[in-house]
């Protein structure tokens, strides 16, 4: 059976955004999981370089409370 | 010269007249490092992803500043953090000088974050579903007619599993009397 692989491609270099703003949690909660987890690269496809501002981006969302650490807590 | 984004959430109970008070010792202070500020406004009262200190909500401001040393900086966040009303601040540096914020503008956003911290949960609740369903629909037409040959062949394998699993039962049984017969019979 043949599978057609889906084309990954970086969101960024796509829509040519250069940097990322930990403000902006409507584009981060596109790379976390309903746990709020950061998505592995391999899932996202995203550059190495955007990835590594993007962990930033969300690790500095979490400390001022935009984005959750753990949506657990919040659930119940 | 070095540029610097400070957000800090102050107490959500607070109105509007305690929340210049804070804004204006916050100024105060900068004055007394000798930080310029550039933008310093309220960006508005949104749900806190976590709690802190049991509040669910906070008031969101947001400040730009300039400074050519960085003595003053460990102290500024002492400051930060030592100010009661001052739930949580965050100092990030920046490449390039921010834009200032016309007094215009600052009101107009302000008036629209007061609009949307009322109504917010319930915006992104109704746009949230509407991506997931487009993300979905993009999916599907990118690979229906492998998906349909998918489902088809997994209820065949499931069809195939039950029957040997029931004959695999049967069989087991069979074997269980035989055996207690033959019990029987010594």
């Amino acid at each position: 059976m043949a599978f057609q692989s889906r084309r990954k491609f970086c969101y960024f270099k796509e829509n040519s955004i250069k940097e990322v703003d930990y403000k902006d949690v409507k584009l981060l909660r596109r790379f976390v999981n309903d746990q709020g987890k950061i998505m592995p690269r391999r899932v996202t496809g995203t550059s190495s370089k955007m990835h590594r501002k993007l962990v930033r981006a969300i690790k500095q969302a979490r400390n001022i409370a935009l984005m959750p650490y753990t949506n657990i807590s919040t659930e119940s | 010269m070095r540029y610097y984004e400070s957000l800090y959430i102050v107490n959500p109970n607070f109105e509007q007249d305690r929340l210049d008070e804070v804004m204006k010792t916050v100024t105060d202070k900068m004055g007394e490092y000798g930080f310029s500020i550039i933008n310093h406004r309220l960006w508005g009262k949104k749900r806190l992803a976590y709690a802190i200190q049991k509040h669910k909500y906070g008031s969101f401001i947001l400040l730009h500043f300039e400074t050519e040393t960085v003595e003053n900086l460990n102290q500024f966040q002492r400051f930060m953090i030592l100010e009661k009303p001052i739930l949580r601040n965050q100092t990030v540096v920046l490449d390039t000088r921010p834009e200032v914020q016309k007094e215009d503008e600052i009101v107009d956003e302000s008036k629209e974050a007061v609009a949307s911290s009322d109504s917010g949960s319930e915006k992104l609740e109704e746009q949230k579903p509407e991506e997931e369903t487009k993300e979905v629909v993009a999916e599907e037409s990118g690979e229906t007619g492998d998906e349909v040959v998918k489902e088809e062949a997994s209820i065949e394998k499931e069809s195939v599993e039950e029957e040997i699993s029931e004959t695999v039962e049967e069989k087991v049984e069979e074997t269980v009397e035989v055996e207690e017969k033959e019990e029987v019979q010594e």
